[in-house]
């Protein structure tokens, strides 16, 4: 996002992946073709065949423009990759006037708040480059309003009216004709546009979908407490994969890798305890002009409003700095901390039910 | 409470999902329905119902019942209206 609409550079948010994983795992870099949970192995695009005893799938979700009719051909879009959202900042180096359509082109999609986001960020790159008098915003969604957990909404909404902001609710999009540049709803509403970015819906992974361990849309059916692929009790799913009804995110994929580890600890070691996610989410939210939100919630207690602050902002961008180095786990103190400490929802660390 | 009035060619089972998550399982059933199909979303959100029935209202869709369950609501939509606008 940041690549697409403030012209950070990619290499700067690229790292290689070998040094980041802690020296005691034997890391693997190959692709694997199949996965076979009732055998225990897992068969890697070149041949090999790796048995296990333990196992948590970490596929992620795919972005898929192509899902959707002429969605591909038609729109910009910051989630397929650093080469597509570099597109985005070309395009508006090029934009002079006209109507700019950002929005949600299906659901469901990684980071919830990434449209909203976009859509303040380039709001602010317009004001700056002294081009927002000639363009017209506006926003487009399935849901009823701007953000869809309605307390977050509260807040987004007044921002949006104050930037002259359209929002386009119940927009479930149908298809979009590139050469007449209009979009079309399921809905039936039709709406035209000059330059389009549009978040694409996703679904799960290839390999998922080829070993048939997902739902029609690829996602991996999960105990959304204990993490384990449903049927297996040495499997687990963690992240973007899942089914569970939570937002895809990196923060909840980190605060389920703990539960599953320690579950899988306690499987090794028969500490008769099982860990279980609260359904903690904790999404930092761009608002424009250096402010940020988070969204927090679990399952037991919906998301609250949070209104957007400097210092917050100033956490989101300085968490990006200890990213790298925070996963190696070293620094799951200074997460636990901030997970503890930001606990404004009941219930939201993990729990432990131990059975001796 | 209602009655179910028709059987539903698909049943989406969103209970305990929290806003969005019975919506965004509904838009799902609905981009893979036909025109005639009742789609049953069962949820346990408060949200569901009024952002339901708005939906409906603003798509030209049918909610043909909502029926109050031990712990959750059924909601029953005909699908009447789908897409192209052209
Ligand atoms: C624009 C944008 C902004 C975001 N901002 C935030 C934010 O501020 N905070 C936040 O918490 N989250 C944010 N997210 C979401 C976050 O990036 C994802 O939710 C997170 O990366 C999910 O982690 P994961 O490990 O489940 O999946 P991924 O990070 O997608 O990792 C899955 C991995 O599996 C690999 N894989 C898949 N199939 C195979 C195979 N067959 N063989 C071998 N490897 C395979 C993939 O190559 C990939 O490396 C953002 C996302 C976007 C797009």
């Amino acid at each position: 996002m940041e690549v697409a609409l403030e012209g950070k550079k990619p290499d700067s948010i690229i790292r290689e992946e070998r040094p980041l994983v802690d020296k005691n795992v034997t890391y693997i870099e190959n692709s694997v073709d199949m996965i076979d949970l009732n055998q225990r192995v897992v068969f890697t695009a070149d041949g090999k065949k790796l048995a296990y005893d333990y196992i948590i799938l970490a596929t992620g979700s795919v972005p898929d423009p192509d899902s959707i009719a002429g969605l591909r051909a038609a729109s910009l879009n910051f989630h397929t990759s650093t080469e597509d959202s570099l597109k985005i900042w070309d395009a508006l180096q090029q934009f002079r006037k006209g109507h700019i359509v950002l929005g949600i082109a299906g659901v469901p999609h990684k980071c919830p708040p990434s449209p909203n986001e976009g859509t303040f960020l380039l709001d602010d790159y317009l004001r700056k480059s002294g081009k927002r008098d000639d363009a017209k915003i506006t926003f487009v969604t399935p849901y009823p309003r701007p953000y869809p957990a309605e307390a977050m909404s509260k807040v987004v909404e007044p921002l949006f009216q104050k930037r002259g902001i359209d929002v386009v609710t119940f927009f479930n999009l149908e298809s979009v004709d590139p050469t007449k540049k209009e979009l079309y709803s399921l809905e039936g509403d039709t709406l035209s546009y000059d330059l389009l970015i549009m978040v694409p819906p996703h679904r799960g992974a290839d390999v998922i979908i080829k070993s048939g361990l997902g739902d029609k849309d690829g996602w991996i059916p999960t105990d959304k407490y204990t993490m384990n692929v449903k049927g297996y009790d040495n499997a687990y799913a963690i992240g973007d994969c899942t089914d569970i009804p939570v937002s895809k995110t990196g923060v909840t994929a980190h605060l389920e890798a703990k539960v599953a580890a320690n579950n899988i600890i306690s499987s090794i070691e028969n500490l008769g305890q099982t860990h279980k996610y609260t359904g903690r989410i904790n999404c930092p939210f761009e608002m424009g002009s250096g402010k940020a939100a988070f969204v927090v919630g679990s399952y037991e207690k919906p998301v609250k409003e949070i209104h957007p602050s400097r210092i917050r902002h100033v956490m989101k961008r300085g968490f990006e700095r200890i990213y790298w180095r925070s996963l190696t786990g070293n620094l799951d103190w200074l997460l636990d901390t901030y997970f503890g400490a930001t606990d404004i929802v009941e219930n939201s660390k993990p729990t432990v039910v131990s059975s001796k | 409470m209602q009655v179910p009035v028709a059987k539903p060619t698909t049943v989406v089972d969103s209970r305990g999902t929290m806003c969005p998550g019975p919506i965004t399982d509904l838009f799902r059933a609905f981009r893979n329905s036909s025109i005639g199909d009742v789609i049953e979303l069962w949820a346990t959100d408060p949200a569901a119902k009024p952002d339901v029935q708005t939906w409906a209202k603003r798509s030209g869709n049918e909610v043909l019942a909502i029926i109050d369950e031990n712990g959750y609501t059924k909601i029953q939509v005909r699908i009447v209206k789908k897409g192209t606008a052209r």
